[in-house]
């Protein structure tokens, strides 16, 4: 025991005597002499307006060019989507790599590349279809805390003291006792060998953590964004996280330390820091936040984090910093809820709303500042009173894994902590457990979800400018790619056609603005999907319209405008008739006899008022589908009887809006 | 007789560690010569300072300063009355981020030598296949429909061909389609991501510069002109260089990780004293 006790602390006292001098337990420097850590002093309110000008990104607009002779000479959309999750923990983060996990980020880097690791229940995984792109987002805080393991640096072993020292530490027990306290003795008496002093090998996990995403991002292949989550539980477990990604490489992340919630709880902070962020640095970086719905109501509230009202500075920046919001994820869906969308026949869909994050429970009227929808349609009155929306956003999808596997599929789903990977019982095991009556049981957790990104190509920089564009869509975990243009000439000619043609000829992507409307004109939308190549059929697409009455009330509608198996399906009483099940829960197969692989359309809105604001999304639904539940029951061969237990799923993808403002 | 009996005390025998553990940790702790003393030194101030100046951009106020001196002894009694408690020695937390440091420490310690080239030509002969390089593959398609045997893909191949022989353009004719229309430069794998294996391979036997058909992917049937393709090739080291110090260093690091432990596990002598359940088949 007392040997051991030597080794712990002696690695302590070595990892600390080869940086700055520090006495044992003393602690652990947080930044190194390159990277400085921001976000102290408030920055002069200036800044903001002068940098949202700054970005440019590559404007839809122009993606389609007349052709000239060659048809393909000067014509630059992107031709596909990229999918992607943009939410991973790895055993970096304090919580994950507390709870057990052992993935650290370049395991987890290398399974979303579709390598097969070993879980770390020690079961080997390997994604179904790799993903083309991930930002590792471990969380900032504590992340100093496994830092300053700095002795097998090369260059560190160059000095011949500091070689023997660690020769000796791993030869053995006597040894590496031996060799703690020689390097004790050398502390005290400062006679350290310079390398160990030099402040270069203050080396921070920061610093490890962007070296990975560098060594496995592939422009063309793969991209490994660089980013962290800035973990903001306000209140006690108000969700107000904040997924930070970059568009640079390491040279610029490693200039500044991540932003820590230690620094400030308040997302105007994290702002004002992304702001300083960019000027020091010269690069570029945006926020995703995620979990509206466990926000307990503060995600999209309509005061500020100190609860005062909003103003038209604080809505140019939650704009300007925050172009896309994470719907989906292991902890459900934030798209929509019923008590909210009353007349929505799809929104009671992986629901987490008993509470918040710590599952203290929610008041009434909460429920109006977690969801993704409420924000679009509040964020319209915003702009009618301020000048500005504030929740001009995106939808984006990630899974939060918390053991390093992105694995959302239902057949393949790894859960978000090493406990909740594949075993008979983790259905009904509490996934989290606050005390009496602040439970999630684990078949709540959902297998979800990934944002699919149009971008020119794969590379750091062309999909982050896609995300800034918010020409994204989130999907409960298929690879359905789903086009979505608005404009006022789309005519019924044009869903014969390849969609992106005439998409980008004669509209605006998903994430943009319809310009103003011609007389007489309503807007018009070319809206496509095509089923996951491994994935079930779809059943409909619907366009959700958000819009302001009149008097200035949010309202939302939804119409179905076009679904599988045409020819018997039909709208009776304003709901369109069910597409049906062939799902086998037993056996946990189902059949595509029912929807279609592909739907397109052409849309009018048939209640369009060029007076009031207005947004517009697609949502497409697969057929059912088995849920991971039922996988697990029939790999397993376990009896799933409980009837709240869902045992099929309608995986889904929403797109980000298209908005409309009178001019 | 007394004697002998007084060594075999385990009480003195706990003094004895005790005083041992007591005098060791006085030896190790720099400035802390006392049991309950606490010395600031000016290397600790320095770097309290130097964090502040990391996290705010500048040197620390007096107030401040003195705030952060406050705080690093509130840590220190408060982590020292704790571990005598055994506190850090319960805590599950505690104890997996040693193992994680404890673990980096042993990844790092193997990666202070640069693979060499014999290293690297090696490990590339053992792994052909996973460092094999596809078909890099530039075309157009024109989706037909569901499957070529179907009566309406039969006749839409009868008039795709004859329109393409006239100089259609490719995007007026086939059905709508969400798959990209055309892709430039493309791996065979990353086209196999997106149109099915089938049709990946087809791909690579194909005559350039003419339209042939129909091909099955995964959605259908397709028109395709294949443009340019450079075949699959060996892979040759210089090419695919970067792929190979990554996987060989990966394995190195992991390696690396199993052998540390395998190294410590041996210095204990285990005992599961419990019973222990039976494995099921």
């Amino acid at each position: 025991m007392p040997v051991r006790q030597l080794i712990v602390i002696g690695t302590v006292l070595l990892a600390a005597g080869c940086g700055q001098p520090q006495p044992p337990g003393g602690t652990p420097a947080t930044a190194s002499s390159q990277a400085v850590q921001l976000g102290g002093p408030p920055t002069d309110a200036g800044t903001l307006n002068a940098d949202s000008g700054e970005i440019k990104p590559a404007d839809p607009a122009k993606f389609y060019k007349e052709p000239g002779y060659s048809p393909y000479a000067g014509r630059r959309y992107p031709e596909r989507p990229y999918f992607g999750d943009e939410h991973v923990h790895t055993a970096w983060s304090v919580d994950a790599g507390g709870s057990g996990a052992t993935l650290g980020p370049e395991e987890a880097t290398r399974f979303a590349r579709g390598e097969e690791v070993t879980s770390t229940s020690g079961q080997p995984v390997k994604l179904g279809q790799p993903l083309d792109w991930v930002a590792i987002t471990d969380h900032s805080d504590m992340m100093g805390m496994i830092t300053e393991i700095k002795g097998g640096n090369p260059e560190m072993m160059a000095d011949p003291t500091l070689k023997r020292w660690r020769d000796m530490f791993n030869g053995g027990p006597v040894e590496a006792k031996k060799a703690v306290m020689d390097l004790v003795a050398a502390q005290a008496n400062k006679k350290l060998p310079p390398a160990a002093t030099d402040p270069r090998f203050a080396k921070s996990v920061w610093a490890k953590n962007t070296a990975i995403a560098e060594k496995y991002n592939e422009p063309g292949r793969f991209t490994a964004f660089i980013g962290y989550e800035w973990t903001s539980n306000a209140g006690g477990g108000d969700n107000l996280h904040r997924n930070i990604i970059y568009r640079d490489n390491k040279d610029k992340a490693d200039q500044v330390l991540p932003y820590t919630t230690f620094q400030s709880e308040n997302p105007e902070d994290l702002w004002k820091w992304m702001t300083e962020w960019e000027k020091t640095t010269g690069g570029k970086i945006l926020a995703i936040p995620h979990n509206g719905n466990l926000s307990n109501g503060r995600m999209f509230a309509l005061t500020t984090f100190s609860g005062d009202p909003l103003t038209k500075a604080w809505a140019d920046a939650r704009q300007r910093w925050e172009p896309l919001f994470e719907a989906i994820q292991m902890k459900g869906q934030s798209e929509s809820h019923p008590s909210l969308s009353t007349t929505d026949d799809f929104a009671a869909y992986e629901l987490w709303d008993r509470g918040n994050l710590t599952q203290t429970p929610k008041k009434p009227g909460m429920f109006a500042g977690e969801y993704a929808r409420e924000a679009l349609k509040n964020g319209l009155k915003v702009e009618q009173d301020l000048g500005t929306n504030p929740f001009k956003f995106g939808m984006a999808g990630g899974t939060d894994t918390h053991n390093g596997l992105v694995a959302a599929e239902e057949d393949n789903f790894f859960a978000k902590f090493p406990s909740a990977e594949p075993r008979p019982d983790r259905w009904d095991e509490d996934a989290m457990n606050f005390g009496p009556n602040r439970i999630v049981k684990g078949w709540e957790m959902t297998a979800a979800g990934y944002t699919a990104v149009w971008a020119t190509g794969n590379t750091r920089a062309e999909l982050w400018d896609a995300m800034m564009r918010r020409e994204t869509y989130a999907t409960s975990g298929p690879r359905m790619i789903v086009r979505f243009f608005g404009g006022y000439d789309f005519t019924p000619a044009d869903a014969t056609r390849t969609p992106a043609v005439a998409g980008y000829a004669k509209g605006v992507p998903m994430g943009g603005d319809l310009p103003a409307a011609p007389p007489g004109k309503a807007p018009t939308f070319l809206v496509a999907a095509l089923k996951d190549r491994f994935g079930g059929n779809l059943d409909r697409v619907q366009i959700i319209k958000g819009f302001l009455s009149k008097d200035g009330k949010p309202q939302e509608k939804i119409y179905d405008v076009v679904w599988g198996d045409g020819d018997r399906r039909k709208i009776v009483n304003g709901k369109l008739t069910p597409v049906g099940n062939t799902v086998d829960v037993a056996t946990a197969t189902w059949t595509n006899t029912i929807g279609d692989p592909e739907l397109v359309t052409v849309w009018t809105d048939p209640d369009f008022d060029p007076s009031v604001r207005a947004v517009y999304y697609a949502r497409v639904l697969e057929i059912p589908t088995p849920r991971w539940t039922a996988y697990d029951a029939a790999y397993f061969k376990i009896k799933i009887t409980d009837p709240k237990v869902p045992m099929t799923t309608q995986e889904r993808a929403f797109t980000s809006p298209i908005w409309y403002s009178p001019k | 007789m007394r004697v002998r009996t007084l060594l075999r005390e385990p009480m003195l025998h706990f003094l004895l560690i005790g005083i041992l553990l007591f005098a060791t940790h006085q030896w190790m702790a720099p400035g802390d010569s006392a049991g309950n003393r606490i010395v600031v030194t000016q290397g600790v101030v320095d770097d309290l300072v130097t964090q502040h100046v990391a996290a705010r951009g500048r040197e620390p106020s007096a107030a401040e300063l003195n705030h952060l001196i406050e705080s690093y002894v509130h840590d220190e009694i408060l982590y020292r009355e704790g571990v005598k408690l055994g506190l850090d020695r319960d805590d599950i937390v505690v104890k997996r981020r040693v193992r994680q440091k404890i673990e980096v420490i042993a990844e790092e310690d193997a990666s202070t030598r640069a693979p060499t080239d014999g290293d690297l030509s090696a490990y590339l002969v053992g792994n052909q296949v996973r460092f094999a390089q596809p078909a890099i593959l530039t075309f157009e398609q024109v989706f037909l429909g569901d499957s070529t045997s179907s009566p309406e893909v039969v006749q839409a191949v009868a008039v795709t061909r004859a329109a393409l022989r006239n100089g259609t353009d490719p995007e007026e004719l086939g059905k709508p389609t969400l798959l990209p229309l055309r892709m430039t430069e493309t791996p065979a794998d990353l086209v196999a991501r997106d149109f099915g294996a089938s049709f990946a391979a087809a791909l690579e036997k194909v005559p350039v510069g003419e339209w042939v058909g129909p091909i099955d992917s995964s959605f259908g049937a397709h028109y395709v002109r294949l443009s340019e393709r450079t075949p699959a090739v060996a892979p040759q080291l210089a090419a695919v260089r970067d792929h190979v110090v990554r996987e060989w260093e990966n394995e190195r690091r992991q390696r690396a990780r199993n052998e540390a432990y395998a190294r410590m596990r041996e210095r204990y002598e285990v005992s599961i004293a419990a019973t222990a359940p039976t494995e099921q088949p």
